[in-house]
């Protein structure tokens, strides 16, 4: 598809980026902050720029949305479906299902704040059930965590490509914040990928032994083998695909570990304080999983100090804390119910950060 | 298999795979004249298999396929005719 | 004495595998896997068939029936088969789920794909209780029937009267055949004594057969076969079947609930 500059929503740039990375289906669930993604996609139905993109319905219900991405996803095709945090939820089971299953389908939240019905402001409080499972069982999702308009249009790509990759099902953790943030977006001339999936997708047995999609396995000894292999990809994907960005971290004394929106109200305060010759950097890990720890153990071992700054009452900064070690300094300052953190929160903080050398 | 040929000549046969029967009797209850039967033999699941009768209680097999349809298994597995 | 040659007139079923099954002896699921292999085998759709097992009974199918599977979680395979059909309508989708699967958890899933008039066919063995798990209480468990949490019997005040799925899904437009029928023999009181007909079974065999054709009309197909469970029923097998026919039968009566096609006509 030929270029194209938009000012759009998180959300809307997010669904366009869906298309554009060759969408082949899209079941729905209205719910907010995440309703225009189905609704942009909605629209979008039947434009000749998009050939790939062959079918949107909405379901009647979370699980029914996701189990037609399962479905979908069996046949071989690029298949999404998004929600916000309680939605997500209902979401685990066809997760745990489909990590099992070794199916490829992006599943998008957008992140409120919660537990239970919540208000519809941004949390950051779905990093656990992203990034250590929601679902039964031991299983990882491939997260991706955009923290402007810009990342939101190129996720889904990323997304398909390490899904189909890796055959997994992966994860775009956004916040209510951004999917509503309003900026500019450039879609650059691109193809979508040509997935192989002949060697597993329902396709129907002809020339060929059945392709069985399934999970159950009564054997222990064939599941222990079967989980084993799962494992083993994850190892390859730990080791090849992390993501992060490391903004004037080099010189930094002091680093902010955030994602998402939070990253953003950081490089501000990062901006400032650095106009103010206060050395201090930021740390935005991209994949949420596989988290990019080495080259946050790497800072540590620098002698920085770390301020993991979360719209959570302290779920990254477990990751943080593994990743730096037993030596370093990591302070947390979280913020929930919807409340985002001023950068003069941050600001105050970080110079404390600093006070409170080892 | 060899077989005496008695003075009436059998038209259809029954091929039982006696691994594959779980004895349930649904084909021995339901053919029309009575040439299934639990065998005395026990297969490797132990149930005792079906087994076709030339001659059954009630006449011969006619090659109805009643059993075939009703056994919920694999265990008739053919139905032979006069070609 | 010369022996008469003789030819093999039904044998191998191509669309099935060698592998003995799991079910209990005398299981309408078996009979069910039978039918549909064989009508697999005579519309000559193998090799462009998927099948979506559920959980229930019916899951371990895969090993059974020769051709594609997915197997999906507990009531969803309605809509993991509207997912795949959606984006292969080339394929020929079908689900075989127990009364628990679609009835209970799935329902929802199960109402609309008939309402979209999603191009699946949906096979329901309804055998009025939890057979997997050891036999609870279903929504198609008979009032006053015993399972393992219904032990005083099923009380209508609290659990509600049986589930008529046919009956509910008769009443959907978008749905294009819906069918009940059973695979149960029924037995006779003839000049010859106690019988037993298959009758009901061929009028299934031929319903199995209307479905996947009423889906390549590209019409929602739904079938519902009576069943037995003789061992969570606590009966024999030939106790078991007797029990549909003097009970079950009554309170879900064989017929067509829908044929937008006129598929029975035909």
């Amino acid at each position: 598809m030929a270029k194209q500059r938009l000012y759009l929503k998180g959300n809307e740039a997010l669904a366009y980026g869906a298309l554009e990375a060759g969408l082949n289906a899209y079941f729905a669930y209205p719910i907010t902050p995440s309703s225009e993604i189905p609704e942009t996609l909605a629209k979008e139905f039947g434009n000749k720029r998009y050939p790939d993109y062959k079918f949107f319905l909405q379901a009647a219900s979370e699980l029914e949305a996701v189990n037609m991405v399962l479905g979908a996803a069996a046949g071989g095709a690029r298949a999404m479906t998004a929600t916000s945090s309680p939605g997500f939820s209902l979401k685990q089971e066809a997760l745990s299902y489909a990590a099992a299953m070794e199916l490829p389908f992006l599943v998008v939240d957008i992140c409120r704040a919660g537990p239970g019905l919540g208000n519809l402001g941004p949390e950051q409080s779905d990093y656990f059930q992203g990034t250590k499972g929601g679902g039964h069982g031991d299983y990882k999702l491939i997260v991706l965590a955009p923290s402007s308009v810009q990342e939101m249009a190129l996720c889904p790509r990323i997304g398909f490509d390490l899904a189909f990759k890796y055959r997994n099902p992966a994860l775009i953790l956004g916040d209510a914040f951004t999917g509503q943030l309003k900026e500019d977006v450039e879609f650059p001339e691109l193809t979508p990928t040509n997935y192989d999936t002949s060697a597993w997708a329902t396709t129907g047995a002809k020339n060929r032994e059945p392709h069985i999609v399934n999970s159950l396995e009564l054997d222990y000894q064939k599941q222990y083998e079967h989980i084993s292999k799962i494992y083993e990809k994850y190892q390859q994907i730990e080791a090849n695909e992390s993501l992060f960005e490391e903004y004037l971290t080099e010189d930094a004394e002091a680093v902010v570990v955030a994602f998402g929106i939070v990253a953003r109200i950081a490089k501000g305060v990062v901006n400032r304080l650095r106009q103010k010759k206060i050395k201090v950097g930021l740390f935005r890990p991209i994949t949420l999983w596989p988290f990019p720890k080495n080259p946050l153990k790497k800072l540590a071992s620098n002698g920085k100090r770390f301020l993991d700054v979360e719209l959570n009452s302290g779920q990254m900064i477990q990751d943080v804390r593994l990743s730096v070690g037993s030596g370093a300094v990591v302070d947390f300052l979280g913020k929930w119910g919807g409340l985002v953190p001023t950068e003069s929160e941050i600001e105050s903080k970080l110079r404390r950060l600093e006070v409170v050398a080892v | 298999m060899t077989q005496t040929i008695t003075a009436v000549q059998p038209r259809a046969f029954v091929k039982v795979l006696e691994e594959q029967c779980k004895a349930c009797e649904l084909c021995v209850v339901s053919c029309p004249s009575g040439n299934l039967k639990l065998s005395s033999r026990l297969n490797r699941a132990g149930f005792h298999p079906a087994e076709f009768t030339y001659h059954g209680t009630k006449g011969d097999c006619t090659g109805c396929a009643i059993c075939y349809w009703v056994c919920p298994d694999f265990a008739i597995s053919e139905i032979q005719v006069k070609a | 004495m010369s022996q008469l040659a003789l030819k093999v007139k039904l044998g191998k079923i191509k669309s099935l595998t060698d592998n003995p099954t799991h079910y209990c002896a005398g299981c309408e699921h078996g009979t069910l896997t039978r039918l549909i292999g064989s009508t697999m085998d005579e519309l000559g759709i193998r090799e462009k068939t998927v099948m979506i097992d559920s959980v229930g009974c019916s899951v371990l199918a895969y090993n059974y029936i020769n051709c594609d599977h997915i197997v999906a979680a507990h009531g969803r395979a309605p809509a993991v088969a509207a997912g795949l059909k959606r984006v292969r309508p080339e394929l020929m989708v079908f689900t075989v789920q127990g009364d628990g699967d679609a009835a209970s958890i799935g329902l929802l899933e199960l109402i609309y794909a008939a309402q979209r008039s999603t191009p699946i066919t949906v096979f329901l063995v309804n055998n009025g209780i939890y057979g997997m798990t050891g036999g609870q209480m279903a929504p198609t468990t008979l009032a006053g029937q015993v399972t393992t949490t219904t032990p005083y019997g099923r009380d209508p005040a609290l659990t509600g009267l049986e589930l008529d799925v046919s009956k509910l899904l008769g009443e959907i437009e978008g749905a294009a055949y819906v069918k009940r029928a059973s695979l149960v023999v029924t037995e006779l009181e003839s000049q010859r004594g106690k019988v037993y007909t298959i009758k009901n079974l061929l009028d299934a065999k031929k319903s199995v057969e209307n479905a996947f054709k009423v889906q390549a009309l590209g019409g929602f197909a739904f079938v519902e076969f009576l069943s037995t469970c003789s061992i969570n029923w606590k009966m024999s097998v030939l106790e078991a079947k007797r029990f549909v026919q003097d009970h079950t039968i009554k309170k879900f009566p064989l017929g067509v609930y829908r044929d937008t096609f006129g598929v029975e006509k035909k």
